[in-house]
């Protein structure tokens, strides 16, 4: 007796102390970077970081303001693109695909597709969209972006949009209300800030990535507001700058990447906090 | 007697499966009486007030057999626009089921489905219902906040008005105080007494002395089948049956 309870007492005492070491190794990381982020980047933010586009390499000065303003640009057509398809699919798996097989195996594939790697999505913008055209542009950025945010955004609303109770929807129906008019007007309301916060953490998925855009938009040496032209962003820039000999750049880099990180950080905590409301009211 | 304003003629429901859950229901629904529906879980009372909107064709693999005349036409015709229906048999839940809007768009919801757009009209009509409910005193200062800021019993005559906010002929009532404490279910029993004078209802109840205290007429129910349909104050004093007299003494249920 007395040794089952001591071995049981040994077994715990192991998987808690395991589990606890793996969650500070991983934590231990995350403030490592967070930290040398703040350290290297920080320092460096300055205002003509923001006003000036790139001086020739190895001359003191010159900003990012091109690599900014892509970089909003871009992601901002990505969530244009990518919230309104996602919210409606969304909307037909909760409403409409709850019994058929065609939703059931259409959910499946979302699911599949927020883990896909990035990289295969640019490739694929980039031989239907990039190839035809002959050139790289802005557009096809927001396009691989649009489609990486789709299933985070489906994911969220499908969730959210299921939380509305049923009663809900037949008092909608009771009154004489459509189908159609019962989602958009009732449901998609009760349910707009989960909804929205899964926009929020799209706009948080898609906004550090870099392997997509290498394919798409590319790069720009100077401030473009055109879609249709190769355009900058800070990802992209972060990475040719970091790999670049120049102590100038490292600098910027640094401090891009700082930005870009607490940016990140920011939506995503702001979106889990507003999630984890909802689901407690 | 007074005239009939619906009638259930050998009605059957089967639920998705073949499941038989109402069995061959004859009864009338008396114009602007309380008809009320009472039966242990399972008999099938819900089911059969969910007939009367056809609530049961949102789920798919549902299916009527017989049928249910309202004014003489059968509203389990095929060809029925269940809009129209739905219009003209509101419906109102167990649960209060406040849209997430304000307490004016609530009741507006329905008008501006039948297509009421002028301002001045939806005004006049979402005070005339909330005066109608006894929610106006309580209520006409914020009618712009939302609705879920009313208290449950509140929120269960706000439901009531926007029902009846559409004017419709009869009101399903599905167990509306089961959620409620005693003093809302007075006033929701209150106002069900005044709707009759302008609307024939029908209430599911769980409650026997609900039942007793507003319904006309009642029908006991008993695994699908009604059992026995009579003036509320013969069901209670002399049942025909055995059966209805078991259950209302509490021998079981």
């Amino acid at each position: 007796m007395i040794n089952i309870k001591a071995k049981r007492k040994i077994e715990n005492y192991i998987s808690l102390t395991l589990s606890f070491l793996s969650a500070t190794f991983g934590l231990f990381f995350l403030f490592w970077i967070l930290g040398d982020l703040f350290i290297n980047g920080f320092k460096y933010i300055n205002i003509n970081l923001f006003i000036y586009d790139p001086v020739p390499p190895g001359i003191e000065g010159g900003g990012l303001k091109h690599a900014f303003l892509g970089h909003i640009i871009i992601t901002f057509l990505g969530t244009v693109i990518g919230t309104p398809i996602g919210i409606l699919a969304g909307i037909y798996f909760a409403e409409y695909g709850r019994s058929s097989r065609i939703a059931r195996v259409a959910r499946n594939i979302v699911d599949i597709m927020v883990s896909n790697p990035s990289i295969v999505i640019g490739a694929v913008v980039y031989a239907l969209l990039v190839l035809p055209v002959g050139h790289f542009m802005g557009l096809a950025g927001g396009i691989a972006l649009a489609i990486l945010m789709i299933p985070v955004i489906v994911i969220t609303t499908d969730e959210m949009l299921k939380l509305v109770p049923q009663q809900t929807r037949e008092a909608a129906y009771a009154l004489g209300a459509q189908p159609w008019q019962v989602s958009f007007q009732i449901v998609l309301k009760a349910a707009k800030v989960g909804v929205l916060t899964g926009v929020i953490l799209g706009v948080a998925r898609i906004s550090g990535e870099t392997a997509p855009l290498l394919f798409t938009s590319f790069n720009n040496n100077f401030t473009n507001l055109d879609p249709t032209k190769p355009m900058a962003s800070l990802t992209v820039t972060v990475f040719q700058y970091a790999m670049g000999p120049y102590d100038e750049w490292h600098k910027q880099a640094w401090a891009a990447s700082f930005l870009l990180t607490f940016f990140v950080l920011m939506a995503s905590i702001t979106a889990r906090y507003i999630i984890q409301r909802k689901k407690h009211q | 007697m007074s005239d009939i304003r619906m009638k259930v003629k050998n009605l059957k429901f089967y639920y998705t499966g073949e499941k038989l859950a109402l069995k061959n229901i004859n009864m009338p629904i008396y114009n602007k009486k309380v008809t009320a529906l009472i039966g242990p879980s399972g008999c099938g009372k819900t089911t059969l007030l969910r007939c009367f909107n056809r609530m049961h064709d949102l789920y798919p693999g549902n299916r009527y057999e017989g049928e249910i005349l309202l004014d003489g036409k059968n509203i389990l015709d095929k060809n029925v626009d269940l809009m129209e229906l739905r219009a003209k048999i509101g419906m109102v839940f167990q649960k209060p089921t406040p849209f997430p809007m304000s307490i004016f768009d609530n009741i507006a919801y329905g008008l501006r489905l039948q297509g009421i757009k002028k301002k001045g009209e939806l005004q006049d009509r979402v005070e005339e219902t909330l005066k109608n409910v006894a929610l106006w005193e309580e209520v006409k200062d914020r009618l712009n906040v939302s609705a879920f800021s009313l208290s449950g019993g509140q929120q269960q005559r706000l439901c009531i008005a926007r029902t009846i906010a559409v004017r419709p002929d009869v009101v399903l009532f599905d167990e509306p105080t089961s959620a409620l404490d005693p003093i809302s279910t007075a006033k929701i029993e209150e106002l069900l007494v005044e709707l009759k004078k302008n609307h024939t209802i029908v209430i599911v109840t769980h409650n026997m002395q609900q039942a007793a205290r507003i319904s006309d007429y009642t029908a006991f129910m008993y695994l699908g089948e009604l059992i026995e349909f009579d003036l509320t104050d013969t069901v209670f004093t002399k049942p025909n049956k055995k059966l209805t007299e078991d259950y209302i003494s509490g021998r079981f249920g």
